[in-house]
């Protein structure tokens, strides 16, 4: 069974794809990022997903979606908070791993002649890389304090100012959080992580803007040319791992008791208000929180850094996104309001202006949609639109999308070469791991440009600017 | 059997360090229940996976005391990490139910499981 093509940047799963399905899917994508979502087990994922119980309008597939375990990387699913489902799968393994973006007072021309002192810098400052552990050794009391309450425990501890939790989706700290869902083994792994950036595809990027799309959104974010801004891409390290690990368990052996079967075990599901849907969505919340609270420090100690090396550390806080969570909503679904459980595994939330969970200064505009672009291509800011509340659950891409495994990455590059050719492109990069560089070479990825293109003239979010790296530090 | 969770144990510990300078000094203890011998696979290398996260614990091999479908009570012999001897290599995430088999070709076994990295 095949797709059917609704418009130029929109495909259709019909129900008849395969049996079971629920819902129709969707995919937003260009003629040529469909060729590449086909080529692996994309479609037949998104298409798993729409079998789920009580799923809400349809199974969606981002531009940059591509095969992940059960659900597929760049997917939405809108479950109805009374009769549907929530899967720990649905979030993935690292439970809000996200991006934010910190804009400083400074232009490329003052900054460019740093850019390697401010690497040498972050790289001693910032714990990164394989097995490393944080700075910071904390209790598990005061473990339990992070989990409670995020970027609001860093703050409150030094790290960063009041003002950057308004520019944080909920705020830094998501209300429900209970850290007495989160197994013993989950903080074992995560106690030492606090304050690390990871591994893989994790990084802190020097950027400065190449263009501006939308002068008023860029002016109301504090975004113009040639300004020179930071990028954090990180999540909640081991913590978040083991709970996803955990309760994919609690759920694989519950799901018996509510009668409920899925077409792939990694897709492994509970009532969203049955105990262990309602114990995992506690634990998934404190994680969240351990992922705030870890880029917030991240965010602090870059401040610091840039104080040290070019004499200011003022860098605001833009905003910060999840990509991979699983959160309560109110939708217009067919003319009413209905609640529902949203799970963003590789998306992004991308409100419009107007809506109550927009920040007070972006009001009128809408909320800022941060878009990270493979190592020494290009990142973009989009901001949110009422498309995408009707369409998408007020989701967007969340980055360029792999295009080849990390395997076939390494075959053709060694470390020197790639960090040769990025400096001749004027990027600087530090990384903690040679394999892990070629793993993240430009070419393993979809051209960004190309994903944020469908779902700015899909109009599910808008271009507002346009980021070059000139330093990258990667984990 | 015993010979699939064994390698299994190796190739992952293959994947988060050069496994060559792991000595067998100290031992953990591990015992497991599962549904079926699919999940009993994906238990067991996440009990690896952890002590190596949570406790910088290296495997170097396992003595197993007993192994059926759905038990499992082994002794990992390894180490901890020391960074001047040991490298690592990867961070993984978990251990995935992703188009994960187990199979028994009358004495000939294939075992397949993919870990997040």
């Amino acid at each position: 069974m095949s797709i059917t093509q609704l418009d130029e940047y929109r495909y259709l799963i019909p129900k008849s794809f395969r049996n079971g399905m629920k819902v129709e899917g969707l995919i937003y994508a260009s003629k040529e990022l469909i060729g590449a979502i086909e080529r692996d087990e994309t479609l037949k994922q998104v298409a798993n997903v729409a079998t789920l119980p009580g799923l809400v309008g349809r199974s969606l597939a981002m531009p940059d979606a591509h095969q992940g375990y059960g659900f597929a990387i760049g997917g939405v699913a809108a479950a109805d908070l009374e009769k549907g489902v929530v899967s720990a799968g649905g979030v993935g393994f690292d439970i809000n791993c996200g991006v934010r973006l910190l804009a400083s007072d400074y232009s490329l021309e003052e900054v460019k002649q740093k850019v390697d002192s401010l690497l040498n810098q972050m790289f001693c400052d910032i714990p990164c890389g394989t097995g490393k552990s944080g700075i910071l050794k904390i209790s598990f009391e005061q473990l339990d304090k992070v989990l409670l309450d995020g970027a609001h425990w860093a703050v409150e501890n030094g790290y960063g100012t009041p003002d950057d939790l308004e520019h944080i989706e909920e705020n830094g700290r998501m209300v429900n959080a209970d850290p007495n869902e989160v197994s013993k083994r989950a903080k074992q792994r995560g106690r030492d992580q606090l304050g690390t950036l990871g591994s893989g595809n994790h990084f802190v990027e020097i950027q400065y803007i190449t263009e501006v799309f939308d002068e008023e959104a860029a002016k109301a974010f504090g975004l113009r040319l040639n300004q020179i801004v930071v990028m954090i891409h990180s999540g909640s390290r081991g913590l978040g791992h083991q709970v996803c690990t955990d309760y994919l368990e609690v759920m694989q052996e519950a799901m018996p008791k509510y009668n409920i079967k899925v077409v792939d075990r990694q897709l492994a599901c509970v009532p969203i208000k049955s105990k262990e849907g309602q114990s995992y969505l506690k634990a998934m919340a404190a994680a969240a929180n351990f992922a705030f609270a870890n880029r917030q420090m991240m965010s602090h100690w870059t401040r610091k850094v840039f104080e040290r090396v070019i004499g200011s550390g003022s860098l605001r806080l833009v905003y910060d996104v999840a990509h991979n969570i699983a959160k309560e909503e109110e939708h217009r679904i067919n003319g009413r309001n209905v609640k529902v459980l949203v799970h963003r595994k590789g998306a992004t939330r991308a409100f419009p202006k107007h809506h109550r969970d927009v920040p007070r200064d972006y009001f009128e505009i809408g909320q800022p949609v941060l878009i990270p672009g493979s190592m020494g291509t290009c990142s973009y800011v989009l901001v949110g639109t009422e498309r995408a509340m009707s369409e998408t659950f007020g989701s967007a891409c969340h980055g360029a999308g792999r295009a080849m495994s990390r395997h076939a990455a390494k075959k053709d590059i060694s470390a020197e070469q790639l960090i040769h050719q990025l400096r001749e492109k004027g990027i600087h990069i530090r990384g903690a791991s040679k394999s892990g560089l070629t793993e993240e070479k430009p070419e393993a990825y979809k051209d960004v440009s190309a994903v944020v293109d469908v779902v700015h003239y899909a109009g599910i979010a808008r271009k507002v600017a346009k980021m070059v790296p000139i330093g990258v530090m990667k984990g | 059997m015993q010979e699939v969770f064994r390698n299994a144990a190796y190739g992952f510990m293959s994947v988060v360090a050069g496994t060559s300078k792991i000595e067998s000094r100290q031992n953990r203890l591990i015992e497991l229940q599962a549904t079926d011998r699919e999940n009993l696979l994906v238990r067991w290398l996440t009990e690896i996976l952890y002590l190596y996260d949570a406790e910088k614990f290296l495997t170097s091999d396992v003595k197993f005391e007993t192994l059926t479908d759905t038990l499992l009570k082994a002794n990992l012999l390894g180490e901890p990490y020391d960074v001047s001897k040991h490298e690592l290599k990867l961070d993984v995430k978990a251990i995935t139910y992703h188009q994960l088999k187990v199979e028994d070709h009358d004495g000939d076994w294939i075992a397949r499981v993919f870990v997040d990295i």
